[in-house]
């Protein structure tokens, strides 16, 4: 099998060795091979920000990684923001702002919205505009996800869990 | 009893949503990674006659399953959704699909493709409205066009011969009251020719299909297209043959869709393949073949011509368009009459003519996109009655308020409006924003501006809706529909008028949609029609249940059905010795002496069926005109401030207020999503986008860097987006609710127009208002100034 490599991922707190070929990108070995589908694909060429996960903590989008790429790093998933203790506050406050339609995109936006917070707690709604231009919304014209992640930055759900 | 309408209740599948649990069509095409997947080889021309088509080498590749092209024996292509119509002996679009290749794998089905020999002779193309309007054009995009019976026409003694190109392939004409006469009577006429850019409507979720094949051919269709029942199981029943019985169509939750997955074209090519090869079939279209093989919206060119009188009185409207439909051969869909439906719902027009028609070009083939060819056909006249406003030295609300159809008024088909709170849309966003005050130019070069205009959009009657309800031993409702859940939250919208109609919480209504084993019929849910078409099947639904429920109750007491009353899951006894009884703990369970033939029994839920379709339209006389050609009409307006940059064309929205009158509405704060949404998606229409082709007359910007759909920041910011809903009841909506989220485009491009002009004093007559447009003049602007 000289045409796959193994990779050591840490997805969501869970170490996965995978022996993968090279040329999957990161978006789809989660997808197709972890069957973590939480993770889109809408555009191939990263531009519309659906495939976003983080990457120790960045957002990156990982339609644009290839596999290898992302050896030996942390990366967490939509799938992994809900805990025992229930909903992340910003996946709570998406439904109670109805920042979700099609919600398509909303994996990656709400993801892109950790890192922004992660950043800066205190992020204006001009940081949080600037961080999300990459991620592409056709049906709610943005401004009930603002206001979602600025519940959280104002603390209404409390502390935002690390 | 009216406990949850008009509130914000939750959407029910905002939990599956934000923890990425949710399954979408393309989540099953990840899981089918291993089934057979078929991909597609398109045309690289926009216009070619194809010389030889070899498919042997690739066929005998290891692993190719299967290769269908146009030669497949026994396929009527005729029948098929245009956007899927395999090219025959010509190509006559640039990403038509040539040939189906089915493989092992995706990458052996890409490199089956390039095995396909392949040698074209290049023709001439059309690309646009004026090429193809030519009276001798360039090229006829029907190959078929001297040999295929007269063209659709939506006009009665409308003939082929009138027309002014081969081109022209649909047409729709009205008449009424005398436009000449009245253009004479005028004291100002104002003519403009507009154009719309053709677009793609880009929902994030590319078409996607996985069709399983059971061993006595029973095909399993999960798609993310529209209409599980009546548009995806229907099409592909009529179109390839298939036993009702013997197909099943699942729709998961759909990643977008704004009408554009109306045409069940990736459906019926994947089915077509799973039906010939005899087995799975999966498929998934790139985002570049979601621009070039299709579908688009339809561009509209208009010429609009209106004439008033001193106090502001329109009384002449002279209207013409056309609609570039693409490469749609065979028409019966377009004829201008879609379009041109525009020009009714908002203004009185007591004389107006209309010329209007469909014209084929060799691009992509057009369908439906939010608004059906209304916001292209308003923006002319929206634009032209700000220019009138201007000419007359009046406001350009104080206009709208003296033409704008109240309720019981006959618009232009001679059709009476039933519901329209439109005045008032437009007064909100017009104190909202100040569009009589002049803005205050603190900005350098970027000059302000402010602009209004109000739209509307007809709600074509379209069939019935069906709607299942049980009420289960345990006292929960299990609710069956079959609407479109493409992100506007019908399916919240429908287990929130249940839960109301039988009493409950939202949280004890379980509902099950759109699989045509399970849920019942509905056509689809297009033109704004799911909250009242399916939303009066579920009261239907309701009501039939409560009924069926009084009388288990009522016989268990020996009592009359007329004396029990059914609220939530508890029923009132009237006159009874019992006043009132919990209607689960009636269910028995079954027992060796009792065998439960009748009665309520565990396990066995009630069920309620409910029925709703609207009446019919009514044929339309010679002159276009009819008592009924429309159901109801939704209404929109905007108030709109730019800044534009006067060095460099830039247009930037500030301030933005939008209203919609929804009838009353259900769920205000889902609402509230789709009229933002609708103004931020209409703000690309009117700034951004539109193909663009190279030579071969390939679209060059299929793909999101260089088709730009607005983002975040083409969006003011929040404290400067003001929605409002300001209702009118609609007599036969669900609650006296309408469908509201196609008319909140309309005014948005038009409001826009007239703030550039109010900022730079250009009128761009036409959209997207790019950069380069805009910039280009304000240039011819200034020259013109300087050699005066």
């Amino acid at each position: 099998m000289s045409n796959r490599i193994d990779v050591a991922l840490t997805i969501n707190g869970r170490l996965h060795n995978l022996n993968v070929r090279p040329d999957l990108t990161l978006a789809e070995t989660l997808r197709d091979e972890l069957n973590l589908t939480g993770t889109k694909i809408g555009c191939d060429d990263s531009n519309c920000g659906v495939c976003t996960v983080l990457l120790d903590g960045m957002a990156v989008k990982s339609c644009a990684m290839l596999v290898g790429q992302a050896d030996g790093r942390e990366i967490t998933t939509i799938e992994g923001l809900e805990t025992g203790d229930g909903l992340h506050p910003l996946q709570q406050a998406f439904i109670d702002y109805f920042a979700v339609q099609c919600g398509f995109c909303t994996p990656g936006m709400i993801l892109t919205a950790k890192a922004i917070l992660d950043e800066n707690p205190k992020a204006t709604e001009e940081d949080i505009r600037e961080g999300l231009h990459g991620n592409l919304c056709r049906c709610t014209g943005y401004v009930q996800i603002v206001e979602a992640i600025e519940s959280v930055r104002d603390g209404k759900y409390g502390e935002a869990r690390a | 009893m009216n406990t949850l309408i008009g509130k914000g209740e939750k959407r029910i599948d905002a939990y599956d949503k934000v923890t990425g649990k949710g399954m979408f069509a393309s989540d099953f095409f990840s899981r089918a990674a291993k089934m057979p997947q078929m991909r597609l080889l398109t045309s690289p021309h926009a216009h070619a006659k194809i010389l030889r088509l070899d498919v042997s080498r690739a066929e005998n590749m290891p692993g190719v399953i299967k290769i269908i092209t146009s030669k497949e024996p026994g396929v009527d292509w005729d029948q098929f959704p245009k956007p899927a119509y395999l090219a025959q002996d010509r190509v006559i679009w640039a990403g038509q699909v040539i040939a189906l290749v089915l493989a092992e794998t995706r990458e052996i089905a890409e490199e089956a493709i390039g095995a396909i020999e392949i040698e074209y002779e290049v023709y001439p193309h059309v690309l646009n409205y004026d090429e193809a309007m030519e009276p001798n054009p360039k090229a006829v995009v029907d190959p078929e066009y001297e040999t295929r019976a007269a063209g659709f026409s939506d006009r009665p003694g409308d003939r082929a011969s009138d027309r002014k190109s081969p081109n022209v392939v649909g047409a729709f004409k009205l008449n009424t009251g005398d436009v000449d006469r009245a253009l004479k009577e005028s004291d100002i006429v104002i003519e403009h020719n507009y154009f719309t850019g053709k677009k793609t409507a880009n929902p994030l979720e590319t078409a996607t299909a996985v069709c399983e094949y059971s061993p006595d051919g029973t095909l399993t269709m999960t798609s993310n297209g529209a209409g599980v029942h009546g548009v995806i199981k229907q099409t592909l029943c009529r179109v390839l043959g298939l036993k009702q019985s013997k197909l099943r169509c699942i729709q998961p939750y759909q990643g977008g869709s704004f009408g554009s997955r109306l045409n069940p074209f990736i459906e019926v090519l994947t089915a077509l393949m799973a039906s010939r090869a005899k087995c799975g079939v999966a498929c998934s279209y790139t985002r570049k073949e979601s621009f070039t093989t299709g579908p688009s919206n339809w561009p509209c060119y208009t010429t609009v011509k209106l004439g008033a009188k001193k106090d502001g009185t329109i009384i002449a409207n002279d209207f013409t368009l056309g609609e570039e439909i693409g490469a749609c051969i065979n028409n019966s869909f377009f004829s201008g009459r879609l379009s041109s439906s525009g020009v009714a719902p908002c203004y009185r027009f007591p004389n107006t003519r209309m010329d209007t028609f469909a014209v084929a070009t060799n691009t992509v083939p057009a369908a439906e996109y939010r608004g059906l060819g209304c916001p292209e056909t308003e923006f002319g006249i929206e634009c032209v009655i700000n220019e009138l406003a201007d000419g007359l030295g009046i406001s350009p609300v104080e206009i709208r308020l003296k033409n704008i159809l109240d309720p019981g008024d006959l618009n232009i088909y001679g059709e009476p409006i039933r519901s329209t709170g439109l005045k008032k849309c437009l007064q909100s966003v017009a104190d909202a924003i100040g569009v009589d005050e002049k803005p205050v130019q603190d900005m350098g070069v970027w000059k302000k501006g402010r602009g209004c205009a109000v739209g509307g959009k007809q709600n074509t009657p379209l069939g019935r809706a069906e709607a299942k309800v049980w009420f289960n031993c345990d006292g929960t409702i299990e609710l069956f529909t079959s609407v479109d859940e493409m992100g506007m939250g019908a399916t919240t919208t429908m287990a929130q008028i249940c839960a109301n109609e039988m009493g409950v919480r939202m949280e004890d209504v379980k509902l099950t949609n759109s699989d045509t084993a399970i849920t019942p019929y509905d056509n689809y849910s297009a033109s704004s029609r799911a909250t009242y078409t399916a939303g009066n099947a579920v009261i239907i639904a309701c009501d039939d249940l409560k009924r069926k429920l009084k009388e288990e109750v009522a016989r268990e007491f020996g009592m009359h059905p007329s004396k029990v009353e059914i609220q939530g899951t508890t029923a009132i006894l009237k006159g009874a010795a019992l006043e009132s009884v919990s209607i689960p703990s009636l269910f028995k369970g079954w027992t060796p002496f009792s065998q439960n033939n009748w009665g309520l029994k565990i396990g066995s839920p009630v069920e309620g069926v409910g029925i709703f379709c609207p009446a019919p339209v009514q044929m339309w006389d010679k002159d276009g005109r009819s008592p009924r050609i429309w159901n109801w009409f939704q209404y929109s307006a905007a108030a709109i401030e730019v800044a534009v940059n006067e060095e460099t064309g830039q247009v930037q929205v500030l301030r933005v207020a939008s209203s919609s009158d929804t009838g009353n509405p259900i769920n205000p704060d889902i609402i509230r999503g789709q009229t933002i949404g609708g103004v931020h998606m209409a703000i690309g229409f009117a700034l951004n986008e539109e193909h663009l082709y190279d030579e071969n007359g390939m679209i060059s910007n299929a793909n999101l860097s260089d088709y730009r759909l607005p983002t975040i920041l083409d969006m003011p910011l929040k404290e400067n987006v003001h929605d409002f809903i300001n209702p009118d009841s609609l007599p036969d909506g669900p609650y006296g609710a309408k469908g509201m989220a196609e008319s909140v485009t309309v005014p948005v491009a038009p409001a826009i127009q007239e703030a550039i002009y109010q900022a730079v004093g250009v009128r761009i007559n036409g959209y997207p208002m790019t950069a380069e447009r805009v910039l280009a003049a304000i240039k011819e602007k200034k020259q013109k100034e300087a050699a005066r």
